[in-house]
C-alpha cells in the first residue's frame, strides 16, 4: 500500500490553489508538538530538555485544533516529544480527520501497541514510527536496550489491523550505508506504507555534540545508501528531496513550509531553529525576517541543514513550479530510481 | 586571579542569555519585587515567562527589569551530563515505557491470567473486547488491561510497558488444602516458588482486598494463604499432596513471575486464584502439558470413551463454576482499581473480619 491517491490529490490541490493565489508563502505540514515530555531519551534529541513543570504541560485538543484551523495546512504532522503520553491525543486525532487533515503521529512506539485500541484504521492517520536505522543503531540512537523490538512488535500489529504506518529515521555520522540498505529491506518486509529519511540537526540542546552530519557527508551517505535503490523500497518523500540529499540537486530552504506549534507558540522561524514564538500564524508568516534564514543568509546554524522540514517543502514546491521538475518526479516514481 | 567582582551584563545580553537558557531565572523588578520563571520568548520590549509551577504565562516591560539570574537548574546541561556520564551504556529494556511520568492518572490496573477462558471471565468485568491475549476496558473511570500470558508466562515485558497502577495476578488453580473447593476464592499472602523464594503481599493491598472480597454477602468462600507457583502441572490427588504445606493452598504456574516483575517494578500486586480441581480430584492426562487452548487435546480424551467423556463433562462445569467465581471476584475488587485508592489509608480490619491465615474464612459466597 502506498499513500492513498486521495491524500496525494488534496496535497496537490492545495498546492496548485496557493500558486494560483500566487502565495509565495505557504505552509505544506504543520509540524504540531502538542507536548515537550517523553519517554527516552535520545542522543540526538534536543526538544525535550525542559524544566519538569513545563514538561507536564501540553498543548490542549482544542488549542492544537485550533492552530490547525489557523495554518490551514492540508498534512499535520504530530511530534513532540512522545505524542501518545499526551492524554487527548485521540481527541486530537479524531478532530483533525474531521478536519480533512492528513495526520502523521510521530511515536517511538514504546507505548503504539497499547494505545493502538483507541484509535480506528483511516486512510487520514499515518503512524510513523520512529526507526534509526538496525537494531543495535537503533537501541544505541535512542539509548535503551530492546525498543527496536518493541518499535518492530508494535509496527506489526498496527498493520495487521489495518493502519497506515511509516517510518522517519534520522541518520548520525557513522551510519553505514550497506547496513542501513539491509534495514530498509526490513522495514519493507514488516509491511510499512513508506519510509521517511533526513539527516540529524545538530541542535544546540542535544546531548551528543559529536555526531551530527556535515552536508558533504550526508550527502556521500545518501548518494550510497540510495544508489541503485532496492525496487521494494518506497519513501514517503518527494523523489527530489532524495535527490536534494545525494548532492544531486540542489535547493534553498523553505522555513515557512514546516511551521512548528507548540506549547510557546508559534515557533520563529522553523521546527529546528527557536528564535522566538509568534501570538498567531498570520503573525508568524507576516513578522518573521525570513532572509535571516537558510544557506543563502549565511546564517551559521542553517549551513549544513538539509533536514526534510525545511527542503521538502522546497522540493514539492519546485515539483509544481517547472514541468522539467514534474517529469523527474513523475520519472522516479514510475522507475523507482533517483 | 581578579577578586573584583565582574561588571553586570547589559540588560539585553541578560534576557538573551535566559532565553537561551533551559531552566529556571529569577527576574528582579526595578521596584525590587522578584519573579522565579521560565524565559521562553523576548521582544525588543518584553519578556515573556512560564511561572514556576508553568500554569501562568507572565509578561514584563524590558524597562522594568533591574536583572535576571540564571537560578534555576539547565535541563539541557543535566541531559549533557547523564548523557556523558552513560556514554555507551544503554537503559535496561525493563525500563518503563511512561519514562518518568508516573504520576499520571489514567494508569490501568493489570490483570494477568494464564489462559484465553480465564481471559474471557476479565474481559467480561471490564467490558472489553478480546485481541489475540490482550483485553482493554475500563473499570468506571480507570482503564484495565487483561492479558493472558500464557501457562508459566512471564510479565516483566508487560509491566513495563503498561506501567499499571496495580497487578491483579488471577485464573484457576489447584487446591492444596483438603478444605478448598470447586469456586472457592483464595487470596495470596504470599507465593512461593519450587526453589522456595517467598515474595510476600503488602499488608495494605491485602487488607484492602480482603475487605473488599468478604464484603457484599453472597455464598462464596475465602481463603487467604501461600500460593505455590511451580513450572509444571500437579494433576494427580498424589502429586498434590505432596506439594501440599501448612499455610499453602492453591498451586499454579503463573503468580510467581507476576508478582517477581511487579515488586521489582514497585508496583503493587495482588494474587487471587480460584479453585478448579479441589485436592483429590485427578486431572486428566493432557492437562498436563500447556497448550494455548484445551479444545483438541479436550477432544481428543473425550474420544477416549465414555467415562472419559464423563470426566471431561464434569471438569467442564468445575471449570464453569470456576470462571463465574473468578468473575464474581474481580467484580468485588473493582473499587481497589480506582485513582483515589491508597491502601495504606484504607481503615484496618480486625483479625475475625477476614480470613485467617492458611484458612477458610468465614463464608460468604459471591452469586
Amino acid at each position: 500500500m502506498g499513500i492513498p491517491v486521495s491524500q496525494m490529490l488534496a496535497v496537490a490541490r492545495y498546492v496548485v490553489k496557493q500558486r494560483v493565489m500566487k502565495r509565495d508563502r505557504y505552509p505544506l505540514v504543520l509540524m504540531l508538538e502538542p507536548l515537550f515530555r517523553c519517554n527516552l531519551s535520545c542522543t540526538g534529541c534536543g526538544k525535550i530538555q525542559y524544566p519538569t513543570s513545563l514538561l507536564k504541560q501540553h498543548v490542549s485538543a482544542k488549542d492544537c485544533l485550533a492552530a490547525s484551523d489557523e495554518c490551514g495546512a492540508p498534512v499535520v504532522s504530530i511530534a513532540g516529544g512522545e505524542p501518545l503520553l499526551h492524554p487527548q491525543i485521540t481527541e486530537i486525532v479524531a478532530g483533525l480527520i474531521e478536519r480533512d487533515r492528513y495526520i502523521y503521529l510521530c511515536t517511538n512506539a514504546l507505548l503504539l501497541k497499547q494505545k493502538l485500541d483507541a484509535f480506528t484504521p483511516d486512510k487520514h492517520l499515518s503512524f510513523s514510527v520512529h526507526m534509526d536505522g538496525p537494531r543495535a543503531q537503533h537501541n544505541f540512537s535512542v539509548c535503551r536496550d530492546g525498543v527496536y523490538d518493541i518499535a518492530v512488535e508494535a509496527i506489526r500489529e498496527a498493520v495487521r489491523r489495518g493502519f497506515r504506518v511509516t517510518t522517519n529515521t534520522t541518520l548520525f555520522e557513522g551510519a553505514d550505508p550497506e547496513r542501513m540498505r539491509g534495514f530498509f529491506d526490513d522495514m519493507m518486509a514488516l509491511g510499512v506504507e513508506g519510509m521517511m529519511i533526513s539527516p540529524g540537526y545538530s541542535y544546540q540542546k542535544a546531548p551528543d555534540q559529536e555526531h551530527f552530519l556535515r552536508r558533504e557527508r550526508s550527502q556521500r551517505l545518501f548518494s550510497k545508501m540510495l544508489a541503485s535503490p532496492n525496487k521494494a523500497w518506497r519513501f514517503n518523500q518527494s523523489p527530489l528531496f532524495l535527490q536534494f540529499l545525494m548532492g544531486k540537486r540542489d535547493f534553498e530552504c523553505t522555513p515557512w513550509g514546516n511551521p512548528t506549534y507548540n506549547l510557546f507558540g508559534w515557533q520563529r522561524p522553523c521546527y529546528l531553529l527557536q528564535d522566538g514564538y509568534a501570538k498567531t500564524f498570520r503573525e508568524l508568516m507576516e513578522d518573521t525576517e525570513w532572509s535571516n534564514y537558510g544557506r543563502a543568509s549565511k546564517n551559521p546554524r542553517c549551513q549544513d541543514c538539509m533536514v526534510h522540514c525545511g527542503f521538502e517543502p522546497s522540493a514539492v514546491d519546485a515539483t509544481f513550479r517547472s514541468a522539467r521538475a514534474m517529469g523527474a518526479t513523475v520519472a522516479s516514481m514510475v522507475t523507482g530510481q533517483l | 586571579m581578579s577578586t573584583e567582582p565582574r561588571e553586570p551584563q547589559p540588560i539585553g545580553a541578560q534576557i538573551e542569555q535566559a532565553f537561551d537558557y533551559r531552566g529556571y531565572v529569577t527576574l528582579s523588578r526595578r521596584d525590587g519585587s522578584q519573579l522565579v520563571g521560565f524565559v521562553y520568548d523576548r521582544g525588543p520590549a518584553y519578556v515573556e515567562l512560564f511561572d514556576e509551577a508553568a500554569s501562568q504565562r507572565i509578561r514584563v516591560a524590558v524597562d522594568d527589569i533591574a536583572s535576571i539570574e540564571l537560578t534555576g537548574e539547565d535541563s539541557a546541561a543535566k541531559a549533557q551530563k547523564i548523557w556523558e556520564r552513560r556514554k555507551g551504556a544503554l537503559e535496561p529494556p525493563e525500563t518503563s515505557a511512561w519514562g518518568d511520568w508516573e504520576d499520571r492518572e489514567d494508569r490501568p490496573v493489570l490483570l494477568l491470567v494464564a489462559l484465553p477462558g480465564e481471559l474471557r471471565s476479565v474481559a467480561d468485568v471490564i467490558g472489553a473486547r478480546r485481541h489475540g491475549a490482550v483485553a482493554r476496558g475500563r473499570v468506571g473511570s480507570v482503564s484495565a488491561v487483561g492479558l493472558a500470558v500464557g501457562m508459566g508466562g512471564g510479565a516483566a515485558h508487560v509491566i513495563a510497558a503498561e506501567h499499571p497502577r496495580l497487578v491483579i495476578s488471577c485464573g484457576l488453580s489447584g487446591a492444596l488444602d483438603p478444605s478448598l473447593a470447586t469456586g472457592d476464592w483464595v487470596l495470596a499472602s504470599s507465593v512461593c516458588d519450587d526453589d522456595g523464594e517467598s515474595i510476600a503481599v503488602s499488608e495494605p493491598i491485602l487488607r484492602a482486598a480482603r475487605r473488599e472480597l468478604v464484603t457484599g454477602g453472597g455464598p462464596a468462600r475465602l481463603a487467604e494463604g501461600e500460593i505455590l507457583c511451580a513450572t509444571q502441572v500437579a494433576a494427580t490427588a498424589a502429586e498434590k499432596r505432596a506439594l501440599a504445606r501448612p499455610g499453602r493452598l492453591a498451586i499454579d504456574l503463573e503468580s510467581g513471575p507476576a508478582a517477581r516483575a511487579a515488586h521489582r517494578a514497585g508496583i503493587p500486586w495482588l494474587g487471587l486464584r480460584v479453585i478448579l480441581d479441589p485436592l483429590d480430584l485427578e486431572l486428566p492426562a493432557f492437562t498436563r502439558q500447556p497448550h494455548p487452548s484445551y479444545i483438541v487435546p479436550a477432544l481428543r480424551h473425550a474420544l477416549g470413551g465414555p467415562r472419559a467423556t464423563a470426566e471431561l463433562a464434569r471438569l467442564g462445569l468445575r471449570a464453569r463454576t470456576a470462571h463465574r467465581s473468578l468473575a464474581q471476584a474481580l467484580c468485588r475488587l473493582a473499587p481497589m482499581f480506582g485513582p483515589r485508592f491508597t491502601p495504606a489509608s484504607g481503615p484496618t480490619l480486625g483479625p475475625t473480619s477476614g480470613p485467617t491465615s492458611g484458612g477458610i474464612a468465614p463464608v460468604e459466597h459471591a452469586s
